[in-house]
Parts: C-alpha cells; structure tokens; sequence
C-alpha cells in the first residue's frame, strides 16, 4: 500500500475533476477500495482530490484499452507496497563465559533481503551486518514461508567479544533492507567456552549450504565468522598449553641429538607402538621423545604406558598432558619448547620409519648437509600397502562460479596437494632429494634455531589442518623452502585420531585462513607441482 | 642351568595343549640333574580366587618353583596389558630368579612386548619361544582359519586380515605385524611341535635357521591290562573341547550320513567338554543332536556323550573305542589327542591337513580324509568299519609317541643351541 493509503501524508487538496467516476476509481485502484472500505477515505473522489492526480493515477478507464500489454497507471514507485514485517525466527543465542556469542535462525528474505541482525542486552549490544552472516538452506523455514523453490533462508553468525558478557533477555531485531523489521525477545543462553567452539565448528560443519557444501562453508566464514573464530580458538589454546602437567621417563645423564615431538589425539596406543618400533633401531638412544596429548581423558593410561615403555624400551619420554585440545600447532610448540636438543623433528603418532637404519640416516642428514637442506627438511612417506603416499606437497587453486554459490563474485580456494599420492615405490623422479613448496606436518625436520626464528607453527589454526603448509611457506618466504630429504617412513594417514564434525568445522575455518593468509604468494610463484618461485631452483645450495 | 618356564594359565586352573606341554616340560626338567626349573603361569579372571590384594605374583598351591602372574585389563587387540606395576613385577621377577634361560610358551596374557621387556632387563639371558599356534601371525585367535568362509589361511596380510576381521583397517593389521616382529626379535631360538609351522613363521618373515621343531612329549599313563580283542572294529572316539575349530559337528554329520546310508552298524563316544566356548549356533547344532540321540530307543542310538575326563581316566575311555577320530578344521598344530591314541594303540582317522597330516601317515598308522567334508568322514568310518584286517594293519603300524623325557632332551638341546644363537 503506498503512502496516501496510510493516511500518514498530507498534501494540498487539487482542483475537482468533473467526469470522476467513483467506481471506475475504486476498480482501477483496489488500495484506494481498501482504504474507503476500512474508513480513511469517506470517498474515492476524496483520496483522488487528495493524492491520486498528484499520484498520476487514472481517474477513468481508458476508452480503446491496448491488448496484451501492460499499461501503467501510475508513477512508478508511487504506489510502492509498504514495507511487511517478514517472518523469522531465531532458533538459539549462545554465549560463552569469555564472550564468545553465537546466533542462528532464520528469516524469509527472499524478496526483501536482509539487512542486520541486532541484538540488545542490557548493558551490551551488537548489529551483525547481513554480509557478514553465514546462509545457509532451511527447508523447513521454506515450507512455513510457503516458498516452492529452495532459498538460503537460515543464517548463523559468530563474534567474540573477548570479554565477559552479562545473559538475559535479548531484543532481537531482524532488520530488512526495506526498513521492515521483525522484532523478537530471547533468553540467552550461557554455554562453556569449549562447548560454543565446538557448537559452532559443528554447525559450520554440518549446515546445508546451497550447492557444493564443503565450499560454500568455507566461503561463508570470510567476510566475518573466520576472523572471529580465530581470535576465540587462539584464546582457548592459550588456556589450553598455560597449565600442562608433565612427567618426564628419563635417565640421568643422557644428551639427546634429536627430539621428536608426537601430538597424540585420541588414540593412546601410538605412544607403545611407535617407542616398539623406533627402539629397535641402531642409533635409536640418541632420540628423545616428547609426546603431547591433546585428549586429557588419555592422561592415565598414556602415564602407564609411558612408565611401560621406559621399562622395555628405554628411549628418554617426556608426557605433556593438557586438560583440553590445544591443537596439533601449539601442541607441538610446547613440545618444541621442552626439546633438550637442537633438532626438533615433529612426528605424527601413525609414523614409524621404513627403514632399519632410519634413526642413524637422520642424523646423518644434518651432519653431512648444510642448513640449507637441513633447516627444514622432510621425508618420503609411504602407504602400508606398499605403494608412495606423498613426497612434499604443493597447491592448487579450486574455483566455483558465484551463481553456485548464490553470490554475485566467483570464489577461489587454495588446495594442498601432494607429489605423487599412490605412485610406485621407486619412483625416481619422485623420490629426488629437492626443494619442494611444503612437507607433511606428518614428518618435519627442523633446526630448532630456524624453528624459533620463525616462531613455531602458527596457532591460528584450529585443531589441524594446515599450519604445516604454513610454516613451510612462512620457511620458503624467508628464504628457506623446505628439503625432501632421501629418508623413508609408514604413515597411517589419518588412522591416529579419531575424525568428528568439529574437525570437518575446523578444517574448513583453517582452509579459508590459509587461502586468507597465502592466496597472493601462492598465485604470484608458487601455483602447480613445478612453481616458478626462484628459492625452488633446483640449483644446489 | 636355571630355566624359567612362562606359560599362559596354570593347567590345572585352565586346561589347555600349551599350558599342559609347559607343565610336562616343568615336571620333566626337575628329573634333570643340575637343571633348576621354575614355572611362572599366567591366572585371569577365570581364576579369581587365585587373585590377592597387592599382589602382582604369587605362590601356587604350595608348589616349589610354580608361581602364578595375576593377569587383568589384558589388551587382546595388541597383545598388551597397560599395568606398568605388573611390568615391574615381572621385571623384579626376573632378577630375583635370574634365569640363564627364560622359555616362553605363549605371550597371551603377559603381553607381545614382555619378551622385550625380558631382553632389557636381562641382556644375556637366552631367550627361547615355542608356538603353540599362529598367534603372532593370526589376529583371528592365532588359527589361520578365515572367519567369512572357515577356510583355511596359509598367507597372512593387511588386506586379507583386515576382510577376516573388518573392525580393524589394514593400517592396523600392518602395524599389529610391525609390533609383533618388533619384539619377536629378541627371541634367540624358536621351537614348534610340528614342522609345517616353520614355513608358516618363515613366510612371514623370520628367519628359517631361528627354529627348531621339537615334538610334544607327554608323561603317559600306564597301559590298562588289554582287553581280549572285539569281533569287530566299529567303534570310534572323539577326544577333546568341544568349540567349533575341533570339527565334532563334521563327524555328527558323518554320522548322519551314514544312518541316511542305512548303515548302522557302527558306535560313536564322544569324550569332551567346554561346549561353552563354542560359538552360539555350532553349541546348539551339537546339543540338539546329542538330545535327538539320547531321545532315541537305545537299540537305535549311534552316538553317546560322555562327557569331559581327567587325565587317568584316559585309557578307560580309550578302552572304548577302536578308532579315535580327529576331525579339526583348523592346521590342528600337533594334537596330543594322537599321542594318546597312539599310546594305547588306537588308529587315528584325521583331517588332512597340520599336524596330523604331519604326523599320520595314511594306510600305515591311521586314515586320512578332506578336511572339513563329513561325507568323506562317512566314507573313511564305514571302510574303517568293515574293511577286515584294516585295524590290525594300522594299529601294527603305530610308532609310540616320544615320551616326555625325549621332549626335555630336545629342549635341553634347543637352550643350547639359543646359546649359541645368543652369543
């Protein structure tokens, strides 16, 4: 209904009309009829005096009306229908203790979109800008807006204060860019820190996007969401690796050469079965190992089974036990930060070496190599059915059209791609001692100089995923790519931990981090398995 | 010479053919002059009352040298039991008895990495291994026994192993051999009951010139004063547990063969107990038709249950019968069930295939037939049955099993032999 319907503009009354037909008016303006029938008007002739010639509305059929076209009897946007409060709902706000504020429901602004989403506590409030929330599909909210064809009428959003919030009652406001608006009033929820994070990364994970889902997830977090969850997950592994308890299985006097770091996640056997396999090797006393677990419900039996292990085997442990998941990154850091040797080599649980004389032919390695190829250095890592798993990794980039997405822009996604996957054991080109773009945080052989130089693995990773490619591109910027070095170890991929929806969440925050932090370097020199990046040239060093 | 003896369960708290051979090389070796035997016997939770508070090992029965390892929370997936104070115990163990020779015969219920755990705390001690099955090799209760069809499996692998028993990927079975040659190791001598089983272990990777086979020898009973020979030699017996891998449902289906046949003129005893570690459908399958039998007018009844046996009433029962059936569908790695047969003179009808392919040789000292097939079970017992002058035949052609102190003597050789491996 426009304006002059709603009774709320006054203008100046023009002159009479003398052939002013009261019904062909009302036929030919049915806001007019409803407006007469509800009582603002006493007439037609009143509302046309008033506003419709002002309006350009027709005061009479015409006489020769065309066929088949559309005539139009007003000016347009005169008679623009007012703005309706949509409907919506909003299924949760949560918020944690440290600040951490979640909200997700759904609105149907297919026709008018949204504009904000604002909610109003006393003592605090905040306005998520449309942009910046994640969209997501709602069939059922579909079906109550009685829309035939699928929308992503659902969205979700997350922003961390940072400080301590007070809860209560919430003044919703769902606003539409037409001004409509659709005002609601909430409980807030409270939820632990650790809960919300892994409500979120779960519902980031889990949410029906429209078109390819994994994708789409990891563009909906980057105009806002990413930043935010970073910056809340950083807090939370800080808290994480503040209080670690550490027991140390060692034998006075032993100077390790090398220290491998194992993050152990969920699975507690790898701690027996890598110290078993490891032990047995020639040079294997010169290793200390420092295992750092992640999943506080295996502190007691990683205790017995270190206890076990320096009963039988002997190797020198160190047990850092956290009270929550810090992630593979800090996880290592700290381990890093208890290394009694200057080489750090960073080790999954499901490694263990191919080779009898592995032990021996790593170190060797660092003897005989300058820091060049032995700064950071990895290795070939093989299936166990036999065949090459990857010998270093590089990446590519994955497009999809907006229009897939329901975006105006394209989006464009790095991927992490390794040389290799499932080639023949000896292959030769493969398995050439070289510089590549990254090794597998699998197996990662550093200097624990050049490791603190560039100060770790970067913890604004959540989980996993990723911050190996990190620290060997943040390596190769400063002008040390990481070496395949001629050394052979088993990897289980992906058999030491358990994998859930809050790791799938994670993993897609962590793809668009690394796209956010290496899209422009990477498409400078360093795209495709033979990049262009000159500290990749082949020339020995 | 000091040997320590480690054997899973006492047998006299869990009856069994590994436990019963480390017991008869025990009693053996105290015969010995200026050998000193000590036994330590894995106990579990299916002896709780051997169980004291605190203590990790014990005394058994006010025996001298026999001791019980008070086995808990044991991890049958890796072989592993993840109480380092039992660890500890076991090492102390082995440091107040400070053997020259430790001889295990199993790992189960200590755990795979005790045999390193005994290198490290005694790094001269000779270490000795006898399989009493595939277990380091065979995640499926060491039988080499496929668990989709119930063939036979010569060839372990991640892939293989992974399709018998799918809660575990292939990456695990990778590992699981990993682990298991990482502490196999240590051992300087290996020693299996029958040959067959050496190019089993070769196969899967240890080395030929480790092993050494020495037969089972049992302490026997003395023979019952004969009976005056029967007119016919129709009589057959199974001896044994009574769980699915000994096969007993094979000679029931004989039976009913040969009854569908019309052939009736035959008996069956069957000696056995611990029906209960049968799987659910093979122990109903059996005790339906034992029920069936036992529901028959006596004239018509084919087969008998007899029930389990202690060791001196063996030859009473072997008295019974004239034939003794071993009808297995696993390798059968030695089966003692022939050394008892033989020792009272009865002829063997065995599966074709381990240790009694091994150990029989068919129209000499027993009959062969294909393993797993009752209709050629029903085919050997019927020619057993009627064919005259056959059981004189066999029964001539038996070698008497080696007694125990052959046995001792073939250990005495291998501590020796480990010695040497060992320096």
């Amino acid at each position: 209904m426009d304006e002059s319907t709603t009774g709320r503009v006054k203008k100046a009354p023009p002159a009479p009309l003398p052939e002013f037909d009261e019904e062909t008016y009302l036929r030919l303006n049915p806001d007019v009829l409803v407006a007469v029938a509800e009582g603002k008007f006493r007439s037609a002739r009143e509302h046309y005096e008033h506003y419709g010639r002002a309006e350009g509305r027709l005061a009479m059929a015409p006489r020769d009306l065309p066929r088949d076209k559309i005539i139009i009897t007003a000016r347009p946007g005169s008679t623009g229908e007012a703005p309706h409060a949509p409907l919506g709902a909003v299924d949760a706000i949560k918020l944690s203790s440290a600040g951490g504020l979640f909200v997700t429901g759904w609105v149907n602004d297919s026709l008018d979109r949204l504009d904000s989403v604002e909610l109003y506590v006393a003592g605090w409030s905040v306005a998520f800008s449309a942009t910046g929330l994640a969209r997501v599909r709602r069939p059922d909210a579909d079906k109550v807006a009685g829309l035939l064809t699928p929308h992503a009428l659902g969205f979700w959003g997350f922003i961390y204060a940072g400080q301590r919030l007070p809860s209560g009652k919430c003044n919703v406001v769902m606003r539409l860019k037409s001004g409509a608006q659709l005002i609601l009033i909430l409980n807030i929820e409270l939820q632990d820190d650790l809960e919300l994070r892994d409500n979120v990364l779960n519902h980031l994970a889990s949410a029906q996007y429209p078109g390819p889902a994994y994708f789409n997830a990891v563009s909906s977090i980057g105009r806002a969401i990413g930043t935010q969850l970073v910056d809340f997950s950083q807090m939370l592994t800080r808290k994480a690796v503040s209080t670690p308890y550490i027991e140390r299985f060692h034998r006075s006097g032993r100077v390790p050469k090398a220290s491998v770091i194992v993050c152990l996640y969920g699975k507690p056997n790898y701690l027996a079965l890598q110290q078993a396999l490891f032990s047995g090797q020639a040079g294997a006393q010169d290793y200390e190992f420092i295992y750092v677990c992640n999943s506080p419900a295996l502190a007691e039996i990683l205790l017995k089974e270190a206890a076990i292990a320096q009963l039988a085997y002997g190797l020198d442990i160190t047990l850092i036990l956290l009270g929550t998941n810090a992630g593979f990154a800090a996880a290592n850091n700290l381990g890093a930060a208890h290394a009694r040797s200057n080489r750090l080599v960073f080790m999954n649980p499901d490694v263990f070496p191919k080779e009898p004389d592995f032990a021996c032919r790593h170190l060797a390695q660092i003897e005989e190599f300058s820091a060049a190829r032995t700064d950071i250095f990895g290795a070939a890592l093989y299936y166990t059915d036999g065949s090459l798993m990857h010998t270093g990794m590089y990446f590519e980039t994955d497009t999809i059209p907006g229009f897939v997405l329901g975006q105006k822009e394209d989006e464009t996604i790095l991927r992490a791609e390794h040389y290799g996957k499932g080639a023949p054991p000896e292959d030769a080109a493969l398995l050439r001692p070289r510089f590549v773009p990254a090794v597998s945080g699998a197996f990662i052989s550093m200097s624990r100089g050049w490791f603190e130089e560039l100060e770790g693995f970067s913890q604004d990773y959540i989980f996993g995923h990723y911050e190996d490619a990190d620290l060997c591109l943040r390596s190769l910027e400063a002008g040390r790519p990481a070496w395949l070095a001629d050394l052979r170890l088993y990897h289980l991929e992906g058999k030491s931990s358990p994998r859930q929806l809050v790791h799938e969440g994670a993993s897609a925050v962590n793809r668009w981090l690394f796209t956010h932090s290496w899209m422009e370097p990477v498409k400078a020199a360093l795209l495709g398995p033979a990049p262009a990046h000159p500290a990749l040239a082949e020339a020995m060093p | 010479m000091k040997i320590l003896i480690v054997a899973m369960y006492h047998p006299e708290l869990v009856r069994g053919g590994s436990q019963q051979m480390a017991h008869e090389l025990f009693q053996g070796l105290k015969d010995v002059p200026d050998v000193e035997p000590v036994l330590l016997c894995s106990a579990d939770y299916n002896s709780p009352a051997m169980f004291k508070n605190g203590a990790r090992i014990t005394g058994f029965d006010q025996r001298d040298n026999e001791f019980l390892f008070l086995s808990h929370d044991y991890d049958y997936n890796w072989h592993k039991m993840p109480l380092p104070l039992q660890a500890e115990a076991f090492a102390e163990f082995l440091k107040r008895i400070s053997p020259d020779v430790v001889h295990f015969h199993h790992f189960m219920a200590y755990g795979i990495d005790y045999l390193t755990l005994t290198r490290k705390t005694l790094p001269d001690v000779r270490i000795v291994f006898t399989a009493h099955e595939f277990m380091a090799i065979c995640a499926a209760d060491g039988h080499m026994l496929r668990k989709a069809d119930g063939s036979l499996c010569e060839q372990a692998s991640q892939v293989r192993c992974h399709q018998c028993q799918p809660h575990l990927s292939p990456e695990e079975y990778f590992l699981r051999e990993q682990w298991m040659k990482a502490h196999l190791q240590v051992v300087d001598l290996f020693t299996v009951p029958s040959r067959f089983m050496i190019e089993f272990y070769t196969r899967w990777g240890l080395a030929a010139e480790k092993f050494v086979h020495v037969p089972n020898g049992l302490q026997m009973p003395k023979l019952p004063v004969q009976a005056e020979a029967p007119a016919r030699r129709n009589r057959f017996g199974f001896f044994g547990q009574m769980v699915d891998v000994k096969g007993l449902h094979v000679l029931l289906e004989a039976v009913n063969l040969l009854r569908a046949e019309g052939f009736e003129d035959f008996a069956v005893e069957i000696n056995g107990e611990n029906i209960q570690f049968a799987t659910p459908a093979r122990r109903k399958e059996i005790e339906e038709f034992l029920a069936e039998e036992a529901a028959r007018p006596p004239a018509e009844r084919r087969v008998s249950f007899n029930g389990g046996y202690p060791h001196g009433q063996l030859g009473a029962r072997m008295a019974r019968v004239d034939w003794v059936v071993v009808p297995s569908i696993w390798w059968e790695i030695f089966c003692l069930v022939i050394s008892e047969a033989w020792h009272f003179g009865r002829p063997v009808i065995a599966s074709n295939k381990g240790g009694p392919a091994e150990r029989v040789t068919h129209g000499k000292d027993g009959l062969l037939f294909e393993l797993g097939d009752a209709r050629a079970l029903a085919e050997t017992m019927r020619r057993a049955a009627t064919e005259e002058g056959l059981w004189e035949k066999l029964a001539g052609g038996i070698t008497p099993p080696e007694p125990r102190a052959a046995m001792v003597q073939r250990y005495l050789a291998a501590y020796e032999k480990a010695g040497l491996a060992a320096a």
